[in-house]
């Protein structure tokens, strides 16, 4: 069925008709949008599905880009303009290059940077070399922890995934990589998973990580808060052995601290782009908690006309009398 | 310290000596979106007081009055009084350096015009003789740090070396810091031993434009674990000035007078729901406010008669004393001030740093996030990283914010991890004094930086892959 829908953009200010937006193909969180059951389905039971409709999604763009602004209004400050004989005195200093020249009079905000930035990244130019460069310790990462649990492997090869579509162009080559990697490198995983196999019996990993990491814990008179194994930990020269270290009930499976070949190609990767940075949903699915749009409290009733909260019926009138009727 | 770092000195070892002699001098520059913090390094290891000491803070800001003057840099603090419709214009958006012909003229104003940059602390006057230790904050795009680059060696050619801590970014300075005595470690500091940094700190720096979680190992960022809130500082004043708005008075324009009010009234709740609910039944009862109550008045700031803005407990019969008048026997002062009543808005809007959902934001809040920048980390390392978290950034002064960060991060952190969370003596300034140290330790300190004449006969290409690392 044909019919228009704005979609979200990140304009600050709110615009009549329509917007163009970039088209990036299939998106199934807008497919799952598009009314199935009735016409007026999707605006009626907005915020129920879990998913926001699109007015919504609007408003909150428009909402958090108003968030972002230094100043309420537009305003220009012009940087003042120097007197001719203030401007002399650079005194020593050579004049001004090209280069500077070009970058005083650019006007570009950080939105044009980051969308050249984005352009390039499209372009598969911007980190080319780095992803592959992540592939590879993820590879090993994988390799290494393989063994002692699959779940770690899975979210650093998720992270490694996820973080950008170049670098999930560059699949192929990278879980050729990851397979040469492991086949390359049989005997280096092996020696891992084998030292782990015989120093787990003995809590050896935990102490020699709480040893690397923080070796002043060993000391303190106060670690009454660090956990068991710390305080199993202590007397490290000096472990005493029994034979119930081997029991499965005390054996320790604290993972052990990555080598030093894993921690320097980590130190090595490069930056991750911008929008790779951002923190990802929260993963618990918690409903959103409303507000009264009046006075903050909880939002427990929702204005049938234009889905505003309020909090009970004196809320609820001023705002039917003042404000209702706001398109949302 | 086997760190990309060490791949470059065989190259640099092939060259004379010479040029990687750095200047003695070292000019630590912070540069954060709301204030520069700067000053030179001192050139003794000395206490953390006295290096401070040394730090002044600078607005990063233009300012135009009511009265359509421009005030730029360091004269904000001293030459404007009345705040009153106050415009901002900053340089550093989004927590990044992006127009420089603003900051340009704000460094010029603060360090090296020599008119106007009367503190000697922070006035630069031979830039050839000095090394710049610049931050900037995670994940810069590569053109703003060419950008960088370019600027401050082509511009005010910071002569005879420079270092712009590419590599370095904000956060990672804070390893520099002293963090053992912080955490309450019993290891006492050798004052003879190098300055080195942690091996292992979870850097939480929740500024001015964002929140940043940062795992840095041995000094060095772990890139693929930077996670980024996009709430900071300037979303909760906006956030505030929305709300008192639509209650009370408008406040839109109101940018500084807001940040003041959220700066003294706001705090993170450890009990949201019982909070909420206190609030309501005070403003059902309409009780004298008790001690302990949220609600409070906030006196706004009159300017001409050069008061400041002040909080006080709240006084629910405020209103009615003052349609009396004179009657009631309140004095003119009192009745010619006027009151912003606080109640659920002191809590609820440092709320979005822990649940972004409120305002519709489709972001985890600061626990989960760093629980998300582990995720990406070797399962090894979590227990070193969750057992130093360190909370840096004006955010980390509002009251209640260690405390919910540590309870919340306790209970979705795994079960056999201890979880220490500590704030920095100087939040603000924990950066800037972290790179202070790292300048006392020359030898690292040569590792990073690159000279004048490298960049001259290599360019800003060659410096952006040498500060990455990769050259």
């Amino acid at each position: 069925m044909f019919r228009v829908e704005l979609l979200p953009d990140s304009s600050s200010v709110a615009t009549p008709g329509y917007t163009y937006v970039a088209d990036r193909g299939f998106n199934p969180a807008q497919a799952a949008m598009a009314p199935t059951l009735g016409r007026k389905r999707g605006i009626r039971d907005a915020g129920k599905g879990g998913d926001v409709s699109s007015r919504q999604a609007n408003a909150i763009m428009r909402h958090l880009a108003e968030l972002d602004r230094e100043n309420q209004r537009d305003v220009q400050i012009p940087v003042p303009v120097k007197q001719a004989k203030e401007a002399g005195s650079r005194g020593t200093r050579a004049k001004t290059t090209s280069n500077v020249r070009r970058i005083l009079q650019s006007q570009k905000t950080f939105r044009n940077h980051l969308d050249d930035e984005e352009a390039a990244l499209a372009m598969g130019t911007g980190v080319g070399s780095g992803s592959g460069g992540g592939a590879n310790v993820n590879a090993i990462l994988q390799a290494k922890t393989g063994g002692a649990g699959g779940k770690t492997g899975k979210v650093a090869a998720a992270a490694g995934s996820g973080s950008s579509a170049a670098a999930r162009r560059s699949s192929t080559p990278a879980t050729a990589s990851s397979s040469a990697a492991r086949r390359k490198r049989p005997s280096a995983a092996a020696a891992a998973t084998t030292t782990t196999a015989t120093s787990t019996p003995t809590p050896a990993p935990s102490v020699s990580e709480t040893a690397d990491t923080h070796p002043e814990a060993e000391t303190s008179p106060d670690n009454n808060n660090h956990n068991d194994e710390a305080a199993d930990a202590e007397p490290k020269p000096k472990l005493i052995k029994t034979e119930h270290d081997n029991h499965p009930l005390l054996r320790s499976y604290a993972p052990s601290a990555p080598s030093d070949r894993i921690m320097q190609l980590l130190l090595a990767e490069p930056p991750l782009p911008y929008n790779a940075a951002r923190a990802a949903p929260p993963s618990s699915s918690q409903p959103p908690r409303h507000f009264c749009c009046l006075c903050g409290y909880w939002g427990k009733i929702r204005c049938k006309t234009c889905h505003l909260r309020t909090c009970g019926l004196d809320c609820y009138k001023v705002h039917e009398d003042s404000r209702c009727g706001a398109f949302f | 310290m086997g760190t990309a770092k060490t791949r470059a000195p065989p190259k640099a070892a092939t060259e004379p000596k010479v040029t990687r002699q750095i200047p003695q001098k070292t000019f630590v520059l912070d540069n954060g979106a709301y204030a520069i913090k700067a000053g030179y390094a001192p050139e003794l290891p000395s206490s953390d007081e006295a290096a401070l000491s040394a730090c002044s803070s600078v607005p990063n800001a233009l300012v135009k009055t009511r009265d359509n003057r421009v005030v730029i840099g360091a004269q904000i603090t001293t030459n404007v009084s009345d705040w009153n419709e106050a415009m901002f214009r900053r340089p550093v958006e989004k927590g990044y350096l992006v127009n420089w012909e603003a900051e340009k003229e704000i460094w010029e104003q603060s360090f090296f015009d020599e008119k106007t940059a009367r503190n000697k602390n922070t006035r630069v006057a031979s830039p050839e003789e000095t090394t710049l230790v610049l931050t900037e904050a995670p994940n810069t795009l590569p053109t703003l740090q060419r950008n960088t680059d370019e600027m401050v060696m082509e511009e005010w050619g910071f002569g005879g070396s420079i270092l712009i801590c590419h590599s370095i970014e904000g956060p990672t300075l804070n390893a520099w810091n002293e963090i053992h005595t912080l955490f309450g470690d019993s290891i006492t500091p050798n004052p003879d031993s190098v300055i080195a940094p942690a091996d292992c700190l979870l850097v939480v720096d929740s500024g001015y434009s964002h929140t940043t979680v940062t795992p840095v190992y041995k000094g060095q960022a772990l890139q693929r674990g930077i996670r980024r809130l996009d709430i900071g500082g300037k979303h909760l004043t906006n956030y505030l000035k929305e709300i008192v708005s639509m209650r009370q008075y408008n406040m839109v324009d109101e940018t500084y007078i807001m940040n003041e009010v959220k700066e003294s009234a706001c705090f993170v709740s450890n009990d949201f729901a019982g909070d909420m609910e206190r609030t309501w039944q005070a403003g059902r009862k309409r009780q004298a406010g008790s001690e302990e109550g949220v609600v409070v008045d906030f006196v706004l700031p009159d300017p001409n008669a050069g008061k400041k803005g002040f909080m006080r407990p709240h006084d629910p019969l405020l209103h009615a004393k003052k349609k009396k008048g004179a009657l009631s026997g309140l004095s003119a002062e009192v009745l010619s001030e006027d009151v912003l009543v606080l109640g659920n808005e002191r809590f609820t809007v440092p709320e979005l740093l822990f649940t972004p959902k409120d305002i519709g934001m489709k972001q985890a809040g600061v626990p989960e996030i760093i629980i998300q920048s582990l995720s990406a980390l070797p399962p090894g390392l979590h227990a070193a990283f969750l057992a130093n978290v360190l909370v840096v950034g004006g955010n980390a002064l509002i009251p209640g914010f260690m405390e919910r960060l540590e309870t919340e991060l306790r209970q979705i952190a795994s079960a056999e991890c201890v979880v220490r969370v500590r704030r920095a003596h100087d939040p603000i300034r924990s950066a800037w004094l972290g790179a202070s140290r790292l300048a006392n330790n020359r030898e690292e300190l040569s590792k990073v930086a690159i000279t004048r004449q490298e960049y001259q006969e290599h360019g800003s290409t060659w410096a952006g892959r040498r500060f990455a690392g990769t050259v």
